[in-house]
């Protein structure tokens, strides 16, 4: 059977912009105490101007805590009631530095049902990119969230 | 790449392990960790209330987080500008103050636009052998000959 899904697919195509966020030390340094980082290119501003940075590296997962700040629409799908995060990808384009300010742009990547051992569910995917000052792409995120009957 | 302390590009086999290492996200990591995610508490990931209200056990640790924990576990490994790509899928809750295994196998080597890449199929596991979240990730390595 092939599921008729309805989905607002006016959607796709268009950008959804936040930002500036400011990439501050103290913004590095709390996240890396959230989750036990200790790698001094992280950490130690004197071994990132060492390795040749302006300031210490960003944790290549810092930038998914910023795409709750996009404000995304409701894409009106006609399936399911309980929805969860079901995955995330980062991939790292460019080092991110303290210092750095980044915009954000989200847009509607896919939308698709699967059908496994627990029933059918449709997954909905969207895609960040985050751009630096210099309009450098550093990062991509995309998140994927599942609905289920 | 300067003081690489981690492996080298040659020093990979198809087949070889990585960890698992053990870490915990304890009730503070993720309440800290909310706070700085903006995620208004108390919510499913610090209450005890709210999580069964949810359906959960007890409260859990974040996607977001869970990725944080299983990126500083690869970065710890090869080095903090290595992790190209971690792609994630969240199979089971995951919970706080329990031992988080993870791991990593490699399943390719190959040489991409000048990088020497490396893949593995990712894996954070509870004690009891729970699969609490799967996936792949891309990490580019020194070559030993550079």
């Amino acid at each position: 059977m092939t599921m008729e899904l309805e989905y607002n697919r006016d959607l796709y195509g268009v950008e959804h912009e936040a930002g500036p966020f400011e990439i501050t030390p103290e913004l590095i340094q709390t996240f890396n105490r959230s989750i036990g980082e200790t790698n001094a290119m992280f950490t130690d501003h004197a071994t990132a101007q060492a390795a040749g940075y302006s300031g210490v590296l960003a944790p290549p997962t810092l930038v998914t805590m910023l795409v709750r700040n996009v404000e995304l629409p409701d894409i009106e799908l006609n399936f399911g009631v309980v929805r969860f995060h079901a995955g995330q990808r980062v991939q790292s384009r460019a080092p991110i530095v303290a210092g750095d300010s980044l915009m954000a742009s989200s847009h509607l990547k896919e939308v698709y049902p699967k059908t496994g051992r627990s029933g059918t569910m449709v997954f909905t995917v969207w895609e960040t990119t985050f751009t630096n000052q210099d309009g450098l792409v550093v990062a991509d995120v995309q998140e994927s969230y599942a609905s289920r009957e | 790449m300067p003081d690489h302390n981690g492996p080298f590009f040659e020093d990979i086999d198809l087949g070889d392990e990585i960890g698992p290492i053990e870490l915990v996200a304890t009730d503070d990591n993720v309440a800290n960790f909310c706070a700085l995610w903006g995620n208004p508490m108390p919510n499913r990931f610090t209450s005890q209330e709210i999580a069964e209200k949810s359906g959960l056990p007890g409260p859990i640790v974040p996607g977001v987080m869970s990725m944080a924990i299983m990126s500083q576990a690869l970065t710890d490994w090869a080095g903090p500008e290595a992790l190209k790509d971690l792609d994630l899928v969240f199979r089971q809750p995951v919970p706080h103050n329990k031992p988080l295994l993870v791991s990593a196998t490699i399943t390719d080597t190959r040489e991409e636009d000048g990088e020497n890449l490396i893949e593995c199929d990712v894996l954070m596991m509870g004690e009891a052998g729970e699969r609490y979240v799967g996936g792949t990730a891309i990490i580019a390595l020194p070559s030993n000959s550079e």
